[in-house]
């Protein structure tokens, strides 16, 4: 799964998720970086999420998204209690930590490790939405569910929205 | 504790043995008293900071419930704002025979962005709907459901009276089946399975953690640990009606969530261990007591007889 | 059916033989010894009837839609008050004012009180009728007759208190059925069965007591589940069912005067002289016992607000609310009770009578409706719900009618017993 050295190419993976990695010893830098990423992750009751990676790193730093991962100091002071070197990681991919089933009972039973730090990792979609919603809020982005997603059919029998809506 | 709650179950059980020992089966004895707490148990901790007012959860459970289809669109978000009249007296939204979940919108003065709040059963470790079924048809799975079964309900409606957050709602729409409808944590179609429940998978936010609910409170005293100007330190359901599976963190004092925070911090069974335990004593003393107070009487009686009948002599 | 009784010298029938010494048949019976016309003509006479039949004509057809149409289209379905009119009064209601039956029977059967036999039988059937339509009203509640054994049979939850309300009113019924059937048998001359009955009569009440003191009991700590619910003042998990049980015992014996009253004024050509001159003495005996027990019910209510240190309470308007309940509803009838007692106004004993008894319903609702989600919004009832609560008590005093006209319940039987 992992692909490594190749830069500055975006990768439209089944998940929907880019896996972008740095050779190592290598700290990135915004040229590196794709110009748009899709994430199809919740491919069955919206279309596909075209997300403009470029536009998004001149408004905020690669470590508010990417943690330690992307070659910059992480400012969150928690993190930082660990992750003191900015060149460490060698993936940037968010589905390569955060795991798409999060409650499934097989990764459930990762979190008895008595070992394991990060037991509050959000998952896969958690992690997105809460990056991004949190972001938005703070910066006065867009919020509204479709205002990023527009809705599959699917979504709309889901959500008895659209086609699908009450009789009035 | 549970060494406690065993002690407790058989001795309720012995008094009321003894009233319908003729009829009980022990094996139907033995199910009622059958509340030990699970400790794999499952649960959810609800992160009020998270949730952002999708009704994701809504629409995910409406689904997987066959339950039928709502006034309004799951994304239209008027909801919040229309207080329903009569219903539920304008205190929002509250879960019925249509929905087994609601989520309710609170502007609060001192947060900048509304607080919503999911609400749906709580799965109590000692469910007062339980406890007060008197025809036993709840049972609290090992998996943490509080499951209910209609064939045997006979739609007295006391598991609503009893349970201390509202939740158990009647289908009061139907003359010839009438029924209880409540969360039942999708224990048929998904936790039985080790799946999270519907609404937890479709929530974007992850405002709804699954997990054993043992390591959810860690979860929860970590994260106002880490931060405690974000949340109030409490973990509503730790210890509300003796514990619940489903538990709530928020940033502001609970009651201005809408939570009921009058909720006793113990079962609500504890209420009524009083009435209980005078059952088998009643039952045991007054016979006696009651002939006794016959006998002496009516001693008192035969005696004037006596006089009586002496005086004529 | 005075008028009647006041012509003809035959009625009302109390005996098995007519003057001719021919046996009454039991259809004669039924029809109190009147020709089917002149049963007829005194039906149609009594303005009572008119306006029980305008009742049934409004009730009847909203209790079909209920069981057709479901419970949601007769109230207004609430889930947050899920218990309404029909339990709260035809349930939580009816039963404590029908503790008359087993108040007097132990009285006369067990403490060996022959004087108040006049009056056993009312009392029991007062019971017996109380606790009938009290399981009607359940049944119009839960709407699913069929699944009425369902707790003894089918699927059993020994650890709740409404198993044990179940099981104990059903079998207090048939103690009840067993204590009246000796009048009907009376009546229909079968004195093997009337023996049969007598020979139990000491179990049956002893059973009566113990079922009545723990059903009555149940009844209040049914309230305790609902803890938070419940305001503070109503709610007392240590007392709630001795509340119930002691204001059962007044609110059967207020009970009972009512109903004795009602007899002497309403159905004086059914009652024998023994009923009548004695009845005066009687109701004095009944409200000394109501008076006691509202005293010691005063005392019970006090030590659960001094309990749960719940003075505070007491001067909200609910603590107001709360007081002019016990003032009303038991401090003043109590002492009109003791007044009459005192002065041997049996009057007095009977106003106080009305009083209580309605004192008691209040308190029942009160715990039920009123102060249930005390921080919630008050549930009025669908008028749907009043009239069907109406039609059900209009059935009851029907029943209740039907019978006293006939058994030997106000009279003695003059014929062989």
């Amino acid at each position: 799964m992992l692909i490594t050295k190749k830069r500055g190419i975006v990768w439209v993976v089944a998940m929907g998720v880019v896996l972008l990695c740095s050779a190592a010893g290598r700290a990135l830098d915004q040229s590196d970086a794709p110009e748009s990423v899709t994430i199809g992750l919740l491919e069955e009751l919206y279309e596909p999420v075209e997300f403009d990676h470029a536009g998004h790193t001149e408004m905020a730093e690669c470590s508010d998204c990417h943690h330690h991962t992307a070659g910059t100091v992480t400012q969150r002071w928690n993190c930082k209690k660990c992750h003191t070197n900015p060149l460490e990681g060698d993936t940037v991919s968010c589905a390569d930590c955060h795991s798409p089933n999060r409650f499934d009972s097989q990764y459930l039973a990762t979190l008895d490790n008595p070992e394991l730090y990060h037991v509050e990792k959000p998952g896969l979609k958690g992690a997105y939405h809460l990056n991004c919603v949190g972001c938005h809020q703070e910066q006065g982005g867009p919020t509204g569910c479709e205002d990023c997603h527009a809705m599959t059919e699917a979504g709309e029998q889901r959500f008895n929205a659209g086609r699908y809506s009450p009789a009035p | 504790m549970k060494n406690k709650i065993i002690n407790r179950r058989s001795f309720i059980k012995g008094g009321f043995g003894g009233t319908a020992a003729t009829v009980l089966s022990l094996k139907s004895a033995r199910a009622a008293g059958d509340f030990d707490h699970y400790p794999d148990s499952m649960g959810v901790i609800v992160d009020l900071n998270r949730c952002v007012g999708c009704r994701s959860c809504e629409a995910a459970c409406n689904k997987e419930q066959g339950l039928p289809e709502p006034e309004k669109p799951f994304n239209d978000y008027s909801v919040f704002d229309a207080h329903e009249s009569g219903g539920h007296g304008g205190a929002g939204r509250r879960t019925d025979e249509t929905r087994y979940t609601v989520v309710n919108k609170y502007e609060l003065p001192e947060i900048d962005h509304p607080l919503y709040r999911k609400s749906q059963c709580n799965h109590c470790l000692e469910p007062a709907c339980l406890t007060s079924c008197f025809v036993n048809a709840y049972t609290k799975t090992p998996e943490g459901a509080v499951i209910y079964n209609a064939d045997v309900c006979v739609g007295c409606r006391t598991c609503m009276i009893a349970c201390p957050f509202y939740i158990p709602t009647f289908k009061y729409s139907s003359a010839f089946s009438p029924r209880i409808m409540k969360c039942i944590f999708c224990y048929d179609t998904r936790l039985k399975e080790g799946r999270p429940p519907a609404c937890v998978e479709a929530c974007p936010q992850e405002a709804l953690t699954f997990g054993k609910r043992v390591d959810l409170l860690e979860i929860g005293r970590k994260r106002i640990r880490q931060n405690p100007g974000g949340y109030v330190n409490h973990i509503y359901g730790e210890n509300e009606a003796g514990g619940t599976a489903w538990m709530y963190l928020s940033p502001v004092d609970f009651g201005e969530a809408g939570f009921d925070v009058h909720v006793p911090h113990e079962p609500v069974i504890n209420f009524v261990r009083d009435f209980l335990s005078i059952v088998p004593m009643v039952l045991v003393i007054w016979p006696a007591l009651f002939a006794g107070f016959h006998l002496l009487a009516n001693r008192k009686e035969q005696n004037k007889h006596h006089h009586i009948d002496g005086g004529e002599e | 059916m005075k008028l009647f009784a006041s012509e003809k010298q035959e009625i009302p029938i109390s005996d098995h033989f007519k003057p001719d010494g021919s046996r009454w048949t039991l259809k004669e019976k039924l029809l109190l010894g009147l020709s089917f016309d002149d049963y007829r003509k005194q039906l149609v006479r009594n303005p009572l009837n008119w306006l029980i039949l305008i009742i049934f004509a409004i009730g009847v057809p909203i209790i079909v839609e209920r069981f057709v149409f479901g419970l949601g289209s007769v109230t207004h379905g609430s889930n947050d008050y899920p218990w309404g009119l029909f339990l709260a009064f035809g349930l939580f209601g009816m039963v404590p004012l029908s503790a008359s039956g087993f108040m007097l029977g132990t009285t006369v059967e067990l403490f060996g009180r022959k004087d108040f036999h006049p009056i056993e039988r009312l009392a029991l059937l007062n019971g017996l009728l109380g606790y009938f339509f009290a399981v009607i009203y359940l049944q119009v509640d839960l709407g699913m007759p069929w699944r009425l054994p369902y707790p003894m049979v089918v699927s059993l939850g020994p650890a709740a208190v409404l198993f044990l309300v179940a099981w104990h009113v059903a079998t207090y019924l048939s103690v009840q059925i067993a204590e009246v059937l000796p009048s009907f048998f009376e009546w229909i001359g079968w004195l093997k069965g009337k023996r049969m009955i007598r020979s139990m009569v000491l179990c049956l009440t002893i059973a009566g007591i113990i079922l009545s003191t723990l059903h009555q009991g149940a009844l209040g700590a049914l309230f305790t589940y609902p803890a938070g619910k419940l305001h503070p003042l109503w709610m007392s998990a240590n007392f709630l069912w001795i509340q119930f049980l002691c204001s059962a015992v007044f609110g059967g014996l207020s009970m009972l005067i009512i109903v004795s009253t009602l007899s002497k004024w309403f159905l004086a050509w059914r009652c024998d002289n023994q009923f009548l001159d004695s009845l005066d003495k009687l109701t004095l005996g009944l409200a000394k016992g109501a008076a006691f027990a509202m005293i010691t019910y005063l005392g019970i209510k006090f030590m659960a607000i001094a309990h749960d240190k719940e003075w505070v309470y007491l001067f909200t308007g609910w603590g107001q609310y709360y007081l002019l309940e016990l003032t009303i509803g038991v401090v003043i009838p109590m002492m009109l009770f003791a007044f009459a007692v005192r002065n041997g106004n049996a009057q007095m004993a009977r106003v106080a009578a009305f009083i209580s008894v309605f004192g008691v319903l209040w308190n029942r609702i009160n715990t039920a409706l009123i102060g249930f989600n005390w921080h919630m919004y008050q549930e009025i009832p669908h008028w749907k719900e009043v009239a069907i609560t109406i039609t059900i008590f209009t059935l009851y005093l029907a029943t209740y009618r039907f019978i006293l006209y006939r058994l030997p319940i106000l009279y003695a039987w003059k014929g062989e017993k």
